[in-house]
């Protein structure tokens, strides 16, 4: 992919020297709150829900608020941003107009993410 | 039985001082800054790194993530890796599973599958990580005190080496501590077949030698024993400690608690316990936690003990035991020997005789003797060669240090141990030191041998090292690193192998060189099995048949006897050992399982003998004896036994590192190679000074209101089936009527945890609270801060005394960790709502809406909440900062905290199941503390499950809420502590 593209020659050149990479951290929560990504991603949460159109932007910005009623929102009712597992790395996925469909394609499991406190802050 | 407990002598005697401690929430002064900054506080305010650069103006920090080039296999950020490795301790070796977060360990646990901790562990066994991040770890080799490097060392090594062995090694010495370990025994082996006229002295300052000579008098050969207690019914300790500070204290406790759970829960190895409860005598003069566990106490000097043991032997009629002897012990009721030997006498087979480490030769010659007399070797204790090892002797090191003080020594390599500062003082191993030309001391800081030493070499920690271990009953362990080397330590294997063959080996390849012969074909596949497992399976030993001979009680007369002067004991520190783990925040403000003391190791003496000798408590005394001196503060430790003097070893150390320098007495200073253990003719003089002692034992009170409650066998099994009703046993007020004015909430959906423990089984080894203080990241505070009662630890254990205090008191012990009240008391004050409940049933803290207002603590009846009064972690060194448990936030300054049930481990286990797509198994979340405790006292799991563990004690008619009456409705429950005494002594219990 892009061999001989300008802006990853320093990836090329991290794996070459053995160097790790510094990336500039994004997407950041506090450390007192626990986030993981296992729990999300077989919850049918897509990338592109909380870090947004990753694909499309120039320099990686963050696009949503991060903050904790924005994480309650989804918590309180996250069956708007459900979407089946496979699709969840898909950029361009959009729900099925006929609602029983995806509710077929998400199978029986309902997710009940916390909304107390300790669920993520420990 | 109206019973009254009490857990200071100022409590019972009500003094002023002690009122008004209690009624304040928070001490005075609590909320002033420190005025004069000790050097302590130095540790805690400032510590080592200033990181104040760099940061200042942001809003927000930038931050960076690295991550790796090439990720190791199975390594995924965030997801913890488990492995086994094994603690050697002594001749022991503790199989452990270590957690490890992205290649650091952070949380110890026992390894289930292991002999010595049936997957429980110890105070040292969680605080052995600490050890491994302490920032005062030499970091490089010296040579006269100058930075070298590990070739340096080895380039010298060579020529020294030839010289030695031109003459067979005659003016090398090889000072070891005590070992078990096929690989150091291997090169041991062929080091004398290097230098064959070597000289090799292992010395240990707390040894087991007496034991060691007193069952090679038995048996012809050098035994060791192992103890089965879950099997005996009747267990009599004669100046024994097994449940603590013997090095099999986890293994020991949890034989201890299965044979002692008189309720429904089966015991650990799943079997329903009928009720067979057991019987535990002890007979010390220091109190012990085994004492404390005791049904029967009788306080005896330790002098007495060996008439004591003939005085019983007679009774028993064992063979060859004098029967004049049967005349009394001085100062000892001959009925309550009498019911001792009947009640041995009724359950043969089912019986143990344990004696104390300090006792001599004779009493454990003695003991094994009466042990196979009842029929109770083979069955609760079997004796085994010692294989693989090195054997603790003073006498080795008596003799090596007069060649060295002789000139006869050219060459000192100490291959680990700390002996100018533990060594007899009598030997001036220091001075003797300094007359050898080279000497080579290997150890984890530059210690007080290391520094007089010409060449030190900084040692590898445990979970940094390649070894192996012998285990109790002869189970093959290996020692697996979690880490490389953070200081470039070397191991004595590594030491070792280098004197050997003059080659730099890795430990890795020395250790598989041993394990190959013992493996034999398909070495590889059997390796990394053994590797996976922590241990070979069927690699124990077999058993030894004591062959016990007519004079087995010919040494007891010559024991020394009763005398009217004061009587000197040296007693190891329940958390610091012999002083190698001083250097340890955790074990130094550890409070003492009796004493509650913590950072500091006063003498400790009964009521009456201070009454006596008119001293008080903290008041500096200065001790004489044998010709030397020590000056040190005295504690009254109600149920000493009169006439005795305790002394504490490993404090005072001179050169532990920042925690552990300074930090109390060196009680070795007086301490002689003639008697290690106890000895006669001690003076105490009184100094007319005092020092200040940081106790934590009156914080905390839940004064007058039945907290500990307790019963015996008798009236459990003769209460009605109306009377068992949960909380029905033991003494308490009638209960107001409950309600509440708050609308209730009902706990009916989901999980809803609870909590329950058994105070019959708890043995208040505080191992709970290190887990804790491992698990969730609690600061250490400090002496001072301590003596304020800002004391981190989540959960205490509470020490009660009932009956008599210048007597013989009982004890009973009482973990208080959050009781997760349904109905929370901190809740209702809270103004920001910092602390609420979750759905769960959990009482949980919200750390970043608290804003300090302490209202929470001031109302919570339990007092378990603790607040942050100073930025204890900001300033933590940074190598300490890998210890952290990143699955747990860390607080900042101005924050209350509390226990939270392990609620990391709670949504670990759910996002885990959640992800299995299968419903949480009990049993399968273990709090830290559960899963530390040795006497499996803590149950814990979904209280709406009935089927669950912990539902099932909660039905147990002992089962209790503390201060119920206050209608909080805690998830935390207890079962009150059961009682077996004999109804032959039941009259004169607490006599």
């Amino acid at each position: 992919v892009k061999r001989d593209s300008e802006l990853l020659a320093p990836i090329r050149e991290s794996a070459q020297s053995g160097r790790p990479m510094h990336w500039i951290r994004v997407h950041k929560l506090p450390d007192f709150a626990y986030f993981t990504h296992r729990a999300h991603v077989a919850a049918g949460i897509g990338c592109v829900t909380c870090h947004g159109r990753i694909d499309e932007m120039e320099t990686v910005t963050q696009m949503m608020p991060l903050s904790m009623s924005w994480c309650l929102d989804c918590h309180r009712n996250p069956a708007p941003n459900r979407r089946p597992v496979s699709e969840v790395t898909n950029m361009k996925w959009t729900p099925p107009r006929d609602v029983r469909l995806l509710a077929a394609q998400l199978g029986g499991r309902p997710v009940n993410p916390p909304t107390d406190c300790s669920g993520c802050h420990r | 039985v109206s019973r009254t407990y009490w857990r200071s002598l100022a409590q019972i005697e009500d003094l002023p001082e002690y009122r008004d401690a209690l009624e304040r929430e928070f001490p005075e002064g609590a909320s002033e800054l420190p005025e004069g900054i000790t050097r302590r506080e130095m540790m805690t305010l400032v510590g080592a790194s200033l990181s104040l650069a760099g940061l200042a103006g942001c809003r927000r920090p930038v931050e960076e993530i690295v991550p790796y080039v090439a990720p190791p296999e199975e390594i995924v950020p965030g997801i913890p890796r488990y492995y086994a490795t094994t603690f050697p301790f002594r001749r022991s070796g503790y199989g452990l599973i270590v957690e490890s977060h992205e290649g650091r360990p952070t949380k110890i646990e026992g390894n289930p599958a292991h002999p010595s901790t049936l997957g429980a562990s110890s105070v040292r066994v969680q605080a052995s990580v600490l050890g491994l991040y302490d920032p005062d770890r030499s970091p490089s080799i010296r040579l006269k005190g100058a930075r070298k490097s590990w070739n340096d060392f080895v380039t010298a090594w060579g020529p020294l080496a030839q010289a030695h062995a031109a003459d067979g090694g005659a003016r090398l010495a090889v000072l070891s501590e005590s070992f078990s370990s096929p690989t150091l025994a291997r090169l041991a082996s062929e080091l004398r077949t290097r230098f064959p006229k070597l000289q090799w002295a292992t010395y240990d300052a707390v040894s087991d030698e007496n034991r060691l000579a007193g069952l090679r008098q038995s048996t012809g050969r050098d035994v060791d024993l192992m103890l089965r207690l879950e099997r005996a019914s009747v267990i009599l300790c004669l100046d024994a400690d097994p449940l603590l500070t013997d090095p099999e204290t986890i293994r020991h406790a949890r034989g201890f608690a299965d044979g002692r759970r008189a309720g429904a829960l089966p015991t650990s190895s799943g079997q329903a316990s009928g009720g067979a409860m057991n019987r535990l005598y002890a007979v010390e003069g220091v109190y012990s936690v085994t004492g404390a566990m005791a049904d029967h106490r009788l306080r005896l000097e330790s002098r007495q003990i060996a008439a004591f043991v003939a005085a019983l032997a007679a009774r028993l009629g064992a063979p060859g035991a004098s029967s004049q002897a049967a005349a009394d012990v001085p100062g000892v009721d001959p009925r309550w020997i009498d019911a001792v030997a009947k009640d041995l006498l009724a359950n043969r087979g089912k019986g143990l005789i344990i004696a104390g480490e300090r006792q001599p030769a004779g009493v454990h010659t003695a003991v094994c003797a009466l042990n196979t007399h009842l029929g109770n070797t083979g069955k609760t204790v079997s004796y085994y060669e010692t294989k693989d090892a090195a054997l603790p002797s003073v006498s080795a090191l008596t003799s090596l240090v007069s060649a060295m003080k002789g000139g006869a020594v050219q060459t000192l390599v100490v291959l680990g141990g700390n002996p100018v500062f533990d060594a007899p003082a009598d030997l001036d191993f220091a001075s003797a030191m300094a007359k050898v030309p080279h000497t080579i001391a290997l150890g984890h800081t530059v210690d007080e041998t290391s520094s007089s030493a010409e060449w030190h070499i900084p040692r590898a920690h445990y979970l940094e090292s390649w070894g192996d271990a012998r285990a109790v009953g002869g189970t093959l362990s290996v020692v697996q690193p979690l880490i490389l080397p953070l200081f470039g330590g070397r191991t004595p294997v590594e030491v070792l192998g280098l004197m050997v063959g003059d080659k730099d080996r890795p430990g890795y390849d020395i250790v598989r060189d041993t394990w190959k012969p013992i493996l034999g074909e398909a070495f590889d596949r059997k390796w990394n099995r053994v590797l996976h497992d922590g241990l070979l399976a069927g690699s124990e030993l077999t058993e030894v048949v004591p062959d016990v001979k007519g004079q087995a009680f010919a040494e007891l007369a010559r024991a020394p006897g009763a005398a009217s002067d004061l009587e000197i004991v040296f007693v190891p520190s329940p958390s610091l050992h012999d002083g190698q783990f001083a250097n340890n925040g955790w074990l130094q403000e550890l409070p003492d399982p009796l004493t509650k003391l913590t950072w500091d190791n006063p003498a400790l003496v009964s009521p009456k003998t201070a009454e006596t000798l008119g001293l008080a408590n903290e008041e500096l005394v200065r001790l004489d004896y044998a010709g030397r001196s020590l000056e040190l503060p005295v504690w009254i430790l109600p149920g000493m036994a009169d006439g005795v003097v305790a002394l504490t070893l490993g404090y005072g150390r001179r050169r532990a590192g920042r925690i552990g320098s300074d930090v109390g007495f060196d009680t070795f200073k007086v301490r002689a190679s003639n008697a290690p253990g106890f000895d006669s003719g001690v003076r105490l003089t009184k100094l007319g000074r005092t020092y200040p002692l940081s106790a934590t034992q009156d914080h905390g009170s839940m004064e007058g209101r039945p907290i500990v409650r307790e019963s015996t066998v008798a009236e459990l099994r003769s209460a009605k089936k109306e009377e068992a009703r949960p909380g029905a046993l033991g003494v308490f007020e009638e209960e107001p009527p409950h309600f509440s004015l708050f609308k209730e909430r009902t706990y009916d959906q989901g999980h809803q945890w609870g909590m329950t423990i058994d105070l019959n089984t708890c043995i208040g080894c505080n191992a709970c609270m290190v887990a804790c203080q491992s698990e969730n990241n609690v600061p250490v505070v400090g002496k001072i801060q301590v003596a304020k009662q800002r004391e981190m630890h989540w959960l205490r254990v509470d020490r009660y005394f009932t009956g008599e205090p210048s007597g013989n008191p009982e004890i009973v012990f009482q973990p208080v960790p959050c009781m997760q009240c349904e109905d929370a008391p901190c809740e209702q004050v809270c103004p920001v709502a910092a602390t609420v409940h979750d759905g769960e049933g959990l009482n949980v803290m919200v750390y970043n809406r608290c804003i300090g207002t302490r209202y929470c603590s001031n109302n919570c009846p339990y007092k378990v909440r603790r607040f942050n009064f100073f930025n204890f972690t900001k300033d933590t060194p940074d190598i300490l900062k890998l210890a952290m448990n990143p699955d747990v936030t860390v607080r900042a300054r101005g924050v209350m905290e509390k226990c939270s049930y392990c609620v990391q481990r709670i949504n670990r286990a759910k996002i885990d199941t959640k992800l299995a797509g299968r419903e949480l198994r009990d049993g399968e979340i273990k709090t830290a503390c559960q899963q530390a405790c040795p006497a499996s006292a803590i149950e814990f799991g979904d209280i709406r499950d009935g089927s669950s563990r912990v539902a099932k004690a909660k039905a147990d008619p002992r089962n209790y809420a503390l201060l119920e009456e206050l209608n909080t409705k805690p998830r935390t429950t207890y079962l009150a502590k059961v009682r077996n005494p004999n109804p032959d002594l039941a009259e004169r219990s607490g006599a």
